[in-house]
């Protein structure tokens, strides 16, 4: 055994002189930062920024434009907004708990994180959003009567219409998010086996 | 020493492993100031090295897996001419592994005590030796039926 390790050893050993570094390579690490620091942002803030702009959009449009006057619009609205104020805060508490997987812990610290952060977000996906929707949906029919006074019939029902076709892609999407949630947390929890396997 | 590993760790795709060493070296840079000194830098790199390998199995299972021998191939041709037999050999045999043990295997080969490689992943020295007794039976039965 210990002759097909010195023949590795030598062999590694052997192949180190080979690699060679360069400038050029230094220069595409200090490339690769600066796009990473972009494409970081975006990864982290890019869904609380468009949920906020969605939020204040549909507030503007209901206070300025559309400011709707019985109780049942009004508790729609209510609903639809508090819906998308969860899903930000949701967001946020992700972005920190992204934040502990830490590539300088060890690496069964790192793989503990992991799954508890994945765990999360396959409870948010499975759980939380579909409860988001629920409510983002009830709010959204609440304000059909009252848009019923003011807009032809056919104009509201193809508008409810247009929110199942949503609702049937949304649906989709939570699954395929679930799914691959689960992918990684059972994947992780594997890598965790046999780190801890006893040889 | 992070470019042979990362090398290593794809099974001797150099492009793969180039972009895995730079990932590895954005990590660094960003951390630097989080070096307290309490391991050694080399130690401290390795931790980063095998945390950014490991974080790699996800994104890497979602691609089509080439065989070894298309992968050891290419990158004689492309990538190394002046690789020799025993290094290809070398990284076949590696290849072989599962990931984690490519990673444990790799700092034997590296120099890495066995102390330093149980704070890298977080487990028992006792259980890094049991795990690096296993691997060497391992290749020396993957060296055996080449």
């Amino acid at each position: 055994m210990s002759n097909h390790f010195s023949e590795l050893e030598s062999a590694w050993k052997q192949d180190k002189k080979n690699i060679k570094s360069s400038s050029t390579a230094l220069d595409a690490v200090y490339e690769k930062i600066q796009t990473n620091k972009k494409e970081s942002f975006f990864f982290y803030y890019g869904t609380i920024v468009i949920l906020t702009i969605t939020l204040l959009v549909i507030s503007s449009f209901f206070y300025f434009v559309a400011p709707v006057e019985k109780l049942l619009s009004r508790i729609g609205i209510g609903l639809m907004l508090v819906g998308l104020l969860v899903r930000i805060v949701i967001e946020i508490v992700s972005i920190v708990k992204s934040k502990r997987v830490h590539i300088l812990d060890s690496s069964l610290e790192t793989v503990n994180n992991t799954i508890a952060f994945h765990t999360f977000r396959k409870n948010v996906h499975g759980i939380v959003t579909p409860i988001i929707i629920a409510f983002y949906t009830v709010g959204f029919y609440l304000i059909t009567p009252e848009f019923l006074l003011y807009l032809p019939v056919w104009n509201v029902v193809l508008y409810d219409i247009s929110y199942i076709v949503i609702a049937v892609v949304l649906f989709i999407q939570i699954r395929k998010g679930v799914l691959k949630e689960m992918k990684i947390v059972h994947e992780t929890v594997e890598l965790k086996k046999s780190l801890l396997q006893e040889g | 020493m992070v470019l042979q590993m990362c090398l290593g760790f794809v099974k001797g795709d150099y492009d793969k492993a180039r972009d895995l060493s730079q990932e590895v070296f954005i990590k660094v840079w960003i951390h630097l100031d989080s070096f307290k000194g309490i391991s050694s830098y080399k130690t401290w790199i390795y931790r980063i090295t095998v945390n950014t390998c490991l974080q790699l199995i996800r994104k890497k299972k979602k691609n089509v897996t080439l065989p070894i021998e298309t992968i050891a191939l290419s990158f004689t041709e492309e990538s190394k001419n002046d690789t020799s037999e025993a290094s290809n050999r070398l990284y076949k045999a590696i290849g072989q592994l599962n990931e984690l043990d490519r990673l444990l295997i790799m700092m034997v080969l590296e120099g890495q005590e066995y102390d330093d490689i149980a704070d890298v992943l977080g487990i028992q020295p006792t259980n890094v030796r049991v795990k690096i007794h296993r691997i060497k039976k391992r290749l020396k039965n993957i060296l055996n039926h080449e």
